[in-house]
């Protein structure tokens, strides 16, 4: 009888229980649904950054096979092929070329309507689609490429035919398909035309092909095979060769976009399973904050006739159920946020587009979130299930003592909030050490999420400390190395310009190269920022990257002997420098260690630097108006902007932390009322003014907070140098990359911390306080159920 | 053990002895007491403070456990129950009424009586029945909806005491259930015990006050956690 009797009993108490304390509930909620939102946006970013193919090929229809056929082949008989569901419509294609000033890039012009086609349908990022009655032709690029040529919206591009025909036309937008691999893996560069522009530029139809995309019934390899064989059968020709010209499959496109960084992504599962373990601690403190306010209740449920292990049952069903709703909450968060935005991304880096999670995953987060919140609750509810009974029955007041600071601090008339409260936070130990790891925990990881930032806006801001003080490098065109020197000399924008060659070179012994650089002179070296060691100032000395070093198995002072450009060579290694290139395999020295060969010794290029302020891009324009295109000017990539991705993910952790953290103060404070109520009673009673019972709360979680930020901020900063250097170590460019963020930046964190924390403690203070009732010390406790509708 | 089984009374403990340790100090609370409690009897257990009136009803609740000697519930040994099994117990044949009120905070004063109904079984119409009928007799209705910090202490009292009733317990264990209360409440508080009894429930109630005391069939005196004596009412 009793057994059916408990659901009903348990059910009336969580009920109950929800209904007294909704702030506690809604910000349960709040901190796993905030989680659950992180890491699947983490692991979107992640499956969007490693494998940006998927989310693409939902977003733009893409088409599982396309396939490339002469001029004036019959497609209509492609629908009627077996396992063949959806044919797009075909477009003509030509063979062009992109001029940009000397620089000429081979392109690929497409022909498409300006209404979006229902199977691969380019995804336009930046800009608008083909528009027609332009007075200037519209063009389309794809975007990859569009990075490479350094192409913008609303620029004016010249693209030239195979016969010379030459059409400008305006960049009206930037867009990614997944018909074609990613720039430069796949080439040549897709620029998508209205049919008449592409006819502007190609007036002889048979030089043209076309391109049509097929969606399959088995998109595996095997059943594209098959209908690859079909295709070949239907269009075989005795006579002639085969109208089909090329055949190019899904899984091709994906593995010439798949990225091999897989440390950003390592990077980012990092901070979701630290923000995961953070969550754990707030849910598990939470929990055993309220065991520990509510014992007089849980000992009187036993009382009751609860058994401990229903009272356990009750308080993990109760988490449990609120784990569920947070959990429902953060995955609609996380599907609102991927149906808003297809790509995520600052807008100076590169956007990654979100990738849609199979429904599996979803599952599998899902019911990992819940017994991640269940498993929390565990032991707190263990512990209410061994609440002694007697507490039902006996109010112990809080133990401890006025020590002889307490004393002294009051003797020497500090105000009494101030010794209360600090005697206060002390007086229980556990409580107080939960407390300060439950701030220190967020606040170490807002620090190393600070620190990476701070490191991001180095490489922007500074980009000499990755070798990227040139910010251009200016290849020889038409005019000779002299005439340019001259040229560059003359430009107010330049502050320093240095002759280099590159040679790709063989690893001693080994099969894999690695790029020897000659960067300025050994008398007037490069400014390379050399983190170990020395510059080298002689003309057999030379700085490497970490990625070289690490090849070679070779130290700062180890000697090295290379052949570059066929000459043998060798060089003492006298400093290391950190370079984002060739993952850190680089060798650096002077042009004159070359010397000895006359023709390696002629600079191949020259890297600038500019005056402070100038702007990188703004500059390349004008020495390509200068020079009237003859020369060819790059723009150095800097690493930072690849990782703008990381941005996203900080801003995203340090949310979800500063939400965690909050949780933590919160549960602070309500155990600090709860703790101290008889005792603020009896304060009151002996003539502490109101304000001065509050003032004694808010000290005693100020205190706690400033402990626990402290703490984390020192820890956060002892190891966040390392978790990023790390990074560094690994990814090629080497130990020393990380920037510590600034004093004022920790000082305004522990300002806005300490803040929070003693406006969220007023707030729960000032609740508290106003029911104060010096006659009655001994009153029930604060926490009122509202009634009942 | 004690050879066979004593004759079936509502409770009676046999040489019970309850040592508190404290700082490697052991305080005897109760040393050897021997009581027994018929069916539907009302018994007043009296004593200065601190000669084990409350520890006695505690142990005898299961709230704490004895360190030693016999507690026959019912016909049933029950001092070696698990803290499980004598929370059914509580919840099928005992209330519980403390000296404050000790209301479920985060419930309203309906769910707080209504909690140890529906614990005990029945269906949530029997429950709210028996609520509405406790409330009525204790002329408390218009306060179902409020929560307990919202109550007078007198009403508080009132409230854990329906609560204590409300499953139809055989044995009703009261911690000086007046204590904290003015003549009035007590005087309601003490008409409703008084009609419990009359239903049949057996009382064991601790009261200082020998006004109260003087409701019961038998009055046993505890002293230095001894039975000192055990009369009842001519």
């Amino acid at each position: 009888m009793s057994a059916r009797a408990t659901p009903h009993a348990t059910l009336r108490w969580v009920r109950a229980d929800l209904r007294a304390r909704p702030g506690q509930a809604v910000l349960t909620v709040g901190v796993v649904a905030g989680v659950v939102v992180a890491l699947i946006l983490a692991a979107m970013l992640l499956e969007g950054t490693a494998n940006p193919w998927q989310g693409l090929f939902a977003r733009t229809r893409g088409a599982d096979v396309i396939i490339r056929f002469a001029h004036g082949t019959d497609l209509a008989k492609l629908a009627a092929l077996p396992g063949v569901t959806a044919v797009g419509a075909p477009s003509v294609v030509v063979p062009a070329t992109l001029e940009q000033g000397v620089a000429e890039s081979p392109v690929e012009l497409r022909a498409m309507l300006p209404a979006e086609p229902a199977l691969s349908a380019p995804l336009v990022t930046a800009g608008s689609w083909l528009r027609a009655g332009d007075r200037t032709p519209t063009a389309v690029v794809e975007a990859s490429f569009a990075a490479a040529a350094h192409l913008r919206v609303g620029e004016k591009i010249a693209v030239a035919g195979v016969d010379g025909n030459t059409a400008t036309m305006t960049v009206a937008g930037l867009a990614y398909t997944t018909d074609q691999g990613f720039y430069p893996q796949a080439t040549p560069g897709l620029i998508w035309v209205l049919p008449a522009t592409l006819r502007q530029v190609e007036e002889v139809p048979s030089e043209t092909e076309e391109v049509v995309g097929l969606r399959l019934g088995d998109p595996s390899a095997n059943g594209i095979g098959q209908v690859v064989q079909e295709v070949y059968n239907a269009y075989h020709t005795t006579t002639e060769r085969s109208p089909v010209e090329q055949v190019t499959t899904w899984q091709q496109v994906e593995t010439s976009m798949a990225s091999n960084d897989r440390l950003l992504g390592l990077l980012l599962a990092l901070f979701g399973l630290i923000a995961l373990i953070a969550a754990l601690y707030a849910i598990a403190n939470v929990t055993a904050a309220r065991v520990l306010v509510q014992r007089r209740d849980i000992a009187m449920l036993g009382a009751l006739g609860f058994t401990p292990g229903q009272v356990v049952w009750a308080l993990l069903a109760e988490q449990t159920a609120l784990g569920a709703a947070a959990t429902a909450v953060g995955l609609a968060g996380a599907w609102a946020a991927t149906r808003s935005a297809a790509f995520i991304g600052p807008p100076d880096g590169i956007p990654v587009a979100l990738t849609p999670l199979p429904a599996a995953w979803m599952a599998l987060a899902a019911a990992g979130t819940i017994s991640t919140v269940a498993v929390a609750t565990v032991v707190p509810a263990w512990r209410a299930g061994r609440v002694s009974l007697a507490a039902a029955v006996a109010a112990s007041p809080p133990r401890g003592r006025l020590s002889r600071l307490a004393r002294i601090g009051l003797l020497v008339r500090l105000p009494a909030p101030l010794v209360l409260g600090a005697r206060d936070s002390f007086t229980r130990r556990l409580p107080a050490a939960l407390t300060i790891v439950g701030v220190a925990i967020p606040m170490a990881m807002i620090t190393i999420a600070l620190t990476c930032w701070t490191t991001l806006d180095g490489f922007s801001g500074d980009p000499g400390r990755v070798d990227l003080a040139a910010a251009l490098t200016v290849y020889p065109g038409s005019e000779s190395i002299q005439a340019e020197q001259a040229q560059l000399a003359r430009d107010p924008q330049i502050a320093a310009d240095y002759p280099g060659a590159e040679f790709d070179t063989l690893l001693p012994g080994a099969t894999a190269t690695f790029t020897a650089r000659a960067m300025g002179t050994s008398s007037r070296p490069y400014p390379f920022d050399v983190v170990q060691g020395a510059m080298f100032t002689s003309y057999n000395e030379a700085i490497a990257g970490q990625g070289l070093l690490d090849l070679l198995h070779y130290n700062v002072g180890d000697w090295v002997e290379v052949t570059v450009d066929g000459v043998p060579m060798i060089f003492h290694i006298v400093g290391r420098t950190l370079d984002p290139d060739n993952n850190g395999d680089v060798l650096d020295f002077g042009l004159d260690a070359l010397a000895l060969n006359a023709a390696a010794a002629e600079p191949q290029f020259y890297s600038l630097v500019l005056k402070p302020g100038v702007n990188p891009a703004a500059a390349r324009r004008q020495l390509l108006r200068d020079s009237r295109d003859r020369l060819q000017v790059q723009q150095a990539a800097n690493p930072a902007d690849d990782l703008g991705v990381l941005r996203v993910a900080i801003v995203i952790s340090v949310a979800v932390l500063a939400i965690i953290g909050l949780a933590n103060l919160l549960t602070a404070t309500a155990v600090g009322v709860g703790d101290h109520l008889h005792e603020a009673d009896v304060l009151a009673a002996i003539g502490l003014t109101p304000r001065q019972v509050m003032a004694t709360l808010v000290v005693n979680t100020t205190i706690l907070t400033a402990v626990g930020a402290a703490v984390g901020t020192a820890a956060g900063l002892a190891v966040a140098p390392l978790l990023v250097n790390a990074r560094g170590q690994a990814s090629g460019l080497g130990w020393g990359i990380a920037a510590a963020p600034s004093a004022g930046l920790i000082a305004a964190m522990l300002a806005i911390t300490l803040t929070i924390a003693t406006a969220a403690a007023l707030l729960v203070a000032r609740r508290s306080a106003r029911a104060l009732d010096p006659l009655v010390p001994l009153r029930p406790p604060l926490t009122a159920p509202r009634p009942a509708p | 053990m004690t050879g066979a089984a004593p004759v079936p009374v509502m409770l009676r403990t046999r040489k019970l002895v309850k040592e508190y340790r404290a700082g490697g100090l052991c305080v005897e609370a109760l040393r050897g007491v021997d009581i027994e409690l018929a069916f539907g009897e009302f018994v007043a257990v009296m004593g200065p403070s601190g000669s084990g009136k409350s520890t006695l009803l505690h142990v005898l609740g299961g709230l704490v456990q004895a360190t030693s000697g016999e507690i026959w519930l019912r016909g049933q040994r029950v001092d070696g129950l698990s803290k499980r099994d004598w929370a059914i117990q509580r919840r099928r044949h005992i209330g519980y009424v403390f000296q404050s009120a000790n209301l479920l905070s985060t419930m309203t004063v309906a769910d707080n009586v209504e909690l140890p109904a529906i614990l005990s079984g029945v269906s949530a119409r029997q429950a709210r029945q028996r609520r509405e009928e406790l409330l009525d007799d204790l002329g408390l209705t218009d306060k179902a909806r409020v929560a307990p910090a919202r109550l007078s202490g007198g009403e508080q009292q009132r409230v854990a005491l329906a609560r204590a009733l409300a499953h139809h317990p055989s044995l009703l264990l009261a911690d000086e259930p007046t204590g904290n209360l003015d003549s009035a409440n007590t005087r309601d508080v003490l008409r409703l015990l008084r009609r419990t009894h009359a239903e049949g429930q057996a009382i064991l109630l601790v009261t200082h006050d020998a006004r109260v005391a003087s409701n019961a069939d038998r009055v046993i005196n505890l002293y230095d956690g001894m039975v000192a004596d055990d009369w009842s009412f001519g």
